[in-house]
């Protein structure tokens, strides 16, 4: 990037109109800036009360049972032992000698005096048989053994009563002081020599210095922070900047000034990247000097000091993070037509910049592994290790490096977007006159973010257990109502649309064997996935659980889980998203968008990877034959096969890596099949006559238009 | 010089061009370019490709040519081509065919020389609304690389001349419609270009606006800026162009003065010849309707 006199002109042209506007500089800057200290401030109140009322909160208690007179007994010790323990002055509180306990008498049922708040908690005395029916009744408890005739006592309380969780979390823990104060004059009447606690003590010791342990702490957070600092920073200007100019009209009068492109996109990426900063730094600034100098008094484990020298690194190895942000924003800003459009896209965009930011959060990701390769996670693993102090140079400049290059990419992809014309213009070839297939293809992209949103909402307010109902909520009724919707929104012809074609038959020999060879080379790249970030065994062993149930027939979640999705997913993505897309890319990096896209709609993140390696096989079936019955029957296959492989509980023999070039080869050959049976998806890549170019005109052609044109003038 | 295609000069891509050739390419920095035409196309077209109407040719082997001193109008119904064309020489569009030069600089192979050498004025260049006019014109002047040093005598310059100086430490923002029109013209200028282009520059502005701005261009052209003027007003055309271009779906069916062009025809009103070469019978209602009269158009 050079700083000519133009990149410096739109950079302070950009900083000088967001300064201009109250609004902006009210909500970003000011209105956080004052709030910060409200809300810390109230957290503290909220804590302060919390303290001052466990300390002064004295709570009801009442003996019941059967065994109603130990509680009884062990109760009055309880009281004595808190009103000598107040009146000693160990509570910072004092109480005068009061105990925080009052006794009082059970009047009805345990259940109805505590819900009518007669009593906070009360301590059920039971008898071992009725205790050994109680927990006869919960499976998930194991009866210990030798608890013959042993009396046990029962605190009651009620967890959404604050006055009744805290006291009978109070209780507990003098009940324990009780029992060993019983327990030791039990031993020491015995004869026992020494007192209890002296017998195998038990200590723990942390060998981490503080400021490491707090390090790790603060370094796990501290992208995720920053990157959303700098995105809801960034994004004020960056909506606005080319989105808002189209919408407003000067990016016309920018574009038709000598500016090149490359100058407008480093002159407006220079000023979304000081504003993102700027205001991530305001903010952290704010709480520095509200926690740093102790301006309001922080929670001790975030109580850190970073060095200068610590900051300044922090600083160079954030700034290309920052750099591919404000691409990231520019980049959603050029493509959006309007300043709505833009703040439409902003939340999915949001999400997509702190996932990679979660990483360090992850058990063991270290630097030195294939996740230096990753943009903005690697930086926030690094930043994870400085804040430890715990990295190697060239490793830290590795990841510096890579997203360094991510970030000039993506903003030579800004700079081309400015070469758009369709992007620039907003107009060619008057799509919103002609409708219809034209209007689909500029809004698809839009439809499928609102509809992405829409999906999450449904698929995390499900309001059922059974994998079956939501199987059909989710898969069934919503991927087949949003491609109805939108063939019927924009009158568009089923069989274009859905690509409804009869195949060749041979077609179907590549399908039976790319269906095999595909699910392994799906798995390969899960394996390789959690070669970079490993996923936790519990979670995919819990996910693997609520997706096949034992209970559950096999032919029902065949239906439900392969058939079903088959169909719908099919049509939402081989159907309509790959028609509407179709003139956007060339094929193959049509069918790497439309997998990725496919992948992005599996919600858990361990899954995304290999879905969208499953959704790029299907997208490039479906191209090669123009036809959406493969990409079903394959999609269908695959899914009853590896429900029946989880439900027959198979494990591949020998190491995987043995099998994923079996899996590669098949895939080649069910392909090379397809490829030779093709009769491929029609009108797929950019039209030609607006990339085509042709400096020497045809000359006898001009020559006929001339005398076409003589004719006509009359002379 | 009619009929127009059959002869143009594209024999000598940089060669003479005639008498009135030989005026042209005096701006700042071109002199290289001196006896080469301000502007000059040579088989400009854009084709787009739409499903539902398969190939549209929104601009068809296009020739045109203007001078220094002269102002070219563009004369066609909304929809013939005349955004298309203009936009392909202010290389916002690329052009699918054909070439197109501004001050001897072709609009693909140097498209920042030619922005440089080129003012762009339309209903749609709209102004930043958060800074002042004497911000305006300084940004412009800055990113279209007037001499840096020079920049601030040009700014007032321009305020002076063009009666901003009431309102130049306003917000644009705040101004009325009229001052921003002005603000817009001096913005066009603001790098001294010696070609200008105006887009149907009138169609959103009231009768005085209209003249003001008509007066303005004609006061440009004889500074001797080469000047394309499009418009679908007919007495907008007859009063300040020195050369019209009539075109329609795409082509240019004839250009030369409206004396020519009333020889050429044996018809008086300028209304009458487009539609002699438009072959626009009562029939096409639709494209009579968009020629409308200019006290109608400004009215609106």
């Amino acid at each position: 990037m050079r700083f000519t006199a133009a990149v410096r002109a739109i950079c302070a042209l950009e900083l000088r109109s967001l300064l201009r506007d109250p609004r902006t500089v009210l909500i970003s800057i000011v209105l956080p800036v004052l709030l910060l200290p409200v809300l810390l401030v109230a957290i503290n109140f909220v804590e302060d009360r919390r303290v001052e009322r466990e300390e002064t909160r004295i709570y009801r208690v009442a003996p019941a049972g059967t065994e109603g007179a130990l509680a009884r007994e062990v109760l009055d010790r309880v009281v004595e032992r808190s009103a000598t323990a107040r009146s000693d002055g160990e509570g910072a509180a004092g109480g005068g000698g009061e105990s925080r306990f009052r006794l009082m008498e059970l009047e009805g049922s345990v259940e109805e005096a505590i819900e009518a708040e007669r009593v906070d908690v009360v301590l059920e005395g039971l008898t071992s048989e009725e205790w050994e029916a109680w927990i006869a009744e919960d499976t998930a408890r194991t009866r210990p053994d030798e608890f013959e005739g042993v009396r046990v006592l029962r605190v009651v309380y009620r967890a959404n009563r604050t006055a009744s969780r805290e006291g009978a979390q109070a209780l507990r823990a003098e009940l324990f002081e009780v029992r060993d104060e019983r327990r030791d004059a039990i031993v020491r009447g015995a004869g026992f020599p020494v007192p209890l606690e002296r017998v195998a003590p038990l200590d723990t010791a942390n060998v981490a210095p503080a400021e490491v342990v707090s390090g790790a702490r603060l370094g796990r957070i501290l992208t995720v922070l920053l990157l959303a600092l700098v995105v809801l920073g960034g994004s004020i200007v960056a909506t606005d900047t080319l989105a808002g100019e189209k919408e407003r009209g000067t990016l016309n009068t920018l574009l038709t000034s000598a500016a090149s492109r490359t100058e407008i996109v480093s002159g407006k990426l220079l000023a979304v990247m000081a504003v993102g900063l700027a205001i991530a730094l305001v903010q952290v600034l704010n709480l520095w000097i509200y926690l740093g100098l102790g301006v309001i008094e922080a929670a001790e484990a975030y109580a850190i000091a970073v060095s200068p020298a610590l900051a300044l690194t922090l600083f160079v190895l954030y700034l290309p993070m920052v750099a591919l942000t404000a691409g990231v924003l520019l980049l959603t800003s050029a493509y959006a037509g309007s300043y709505k459009e833009a703040q439409l896209y902003l939340t999915p965009v949001l999400l997509g910049l702190l996932v990679p930011t979660l990483v360090p959060i992850l058990p063991d990701v270290s630097l030195e592994s294939a996740i230096v390769l990753v943009p903005i996670a690697n930086l926030s693993v690094a930043a994870r290790d400085l804040m430890i102090g715990d990295v190697s140079f060239a490793w830290l400049a590795a990841a510096w490096l890579v997203t360094t290059l991510a970030a000039l990419w993506v903003s030579r992809r800004t700079v081309h977007a400015l070469e758009d014309e369709e992007l620039v213009t907003g107009e060619a070839p008057s799509a919103a006159v002609v409708g219809g297939d034209a209007l689909f293809r500029r809004r698809i992209v839009r439809w499928f973010v609102v509809f992405w949103a829409v999906k999450i909402l449904i698929d995390f307010n499900l309001p059922f257990e059974d994998i079956r109902a939501v199987a059909l909520v989710s898969v069934g009724i919503v991927f087949l109502a949003f491609p109805l919707l939108v063939v019927r929104r924009f009158g568009l012809d089923p069989v274009e649309a859905f690509a409804l074609r009869r195949p060749r038959p041979g077609v179907w020999l590549g399908v039976a064997i790319g269906v095999p060879a595909g699910l392994i080379v799906a798995q390969s790249v899960f394996h390789l996935m959690n070669f970079v970030i490993p996923v936790p065994t519990e979670l995919l062993e819990s996910f693997g659980e609520s997706l096949l149930p034992e209970d559950i027939p096999l032919w029902q979640l065949v239906v439900l889980l392969s058939v079903l999705p088959g169909i719908t997913e099919e049509l939402t993505f081989r159907g309509v998203l790959l028609h509407g897309l179709r003139r956007r890319f060339g094929p193959v990096a049509l069918a790497l968008v439309v997998g990725l896209i496919f992948g992005f709609f599996h919600f858990q993140i361990f899954r995304i990877p290999s879905t969208a390696a499953i959704g790029v096989m299907l997208t490039a079936v479906t191209l090669m034959t123009g036809s959406i019955f493969p990409a079903i029957v394959w999609h269908t296959l695959n899914n009853a096969l590896a429900i029946w492989l989880g439900g027959i509980g198979f494990e591949p023999p020998g190491e995987f890596g043995l099998w994923a070039p079996l899996g590669a080869a098949g895939l080649a050959l069910a392909f090379w099949i397809i490829w030779m049976n093709r009769t491929p998806y029609p009108d797929v890549g950019p039209p030609p006559g607006n990339t085509g170019w042709d400096p020497d005109p045809d000359q006898s052609e001009r020559a006929s238009r001339a005398s076409v044109l003589k004719s006509t003038q009359m002379e | 010089m009619i009929p127009p295609a059959p002869t143009p000069d594209h024999d000598r891509p940089r060669g003479a061009a005639g008498s009135a050739g030989e005026r042209a390419g005096s701006g700042a920095g071109d002199a290289g370019a001196a006896g080469t035409l301000p502007v000059r196309t040579e088989a400009l077209t854009k084709i787009y490709h739409d499903d539902g109407r398969g190939e549209v040719r929104a601009v068809d082997r296009v020739d045109l040519t203007c001078r220094r001193g002269e102002i070219l109008g563009l004369l066609g119904a909304n929809g013939a081509g005349k955004t298309t064309a203009l936009r392909m020489l202010s290389t916002v569009l690329q052009p699918t065919g054909g070439r197109a030069w501004v001050m001897g600089h072709e609009v693909r192979e140097e498209p920042e020389r030619v922005r440089e050498r080129l003012g762009f004025y339309s209903a749609s260049t709209a102004l930043y609304p958060k800074i002042t006019p004497r911000e305006t014109l300084r940004f412009f002047a800055r990113v279209n690389r007037y001499p840096a040093e020079r920049v601030e005598a040009r700014v007032e310059e321009l305020i002076d001349r063009f009666g901003i100086g009431d309102f130049a430490d306003s917000r644009v923002e705040k101004l009325s419609s009229g001052m921003k029109q002005k603000v817009s013209i001096a913005r066009t200028v603001a790098h001294d270009p010696p070609v200008l282009i105006f887009d149907e520059p009138t169609v959103a502005l009231d009768v005085l606006n209209a003249i003001e701005l008509r007066g303005i261009i004609g006061g440009l052209r004889d500074e001797g800026k080469a000047i394309l003027f499009s418009t679908h007003i007919m007495s907008e055309a007859e009063q300040l162009c020195d050369r019209i271009a009539i075109i329609h779906q795409g082509k240019i069916l004839a250009t030369g003065t409206l004396d020519e062009l009333r020889e050429a025809t044996g018809l008086h009103y300028l209304e009458e010849i487009f539609v002699h070469y438009a072959g626009v019978r009562d029939t096409d209602e639709a494209t009579l309707e968009q020629m409308q009269p200019a006290e109608e158009a400004e009215g609106g």
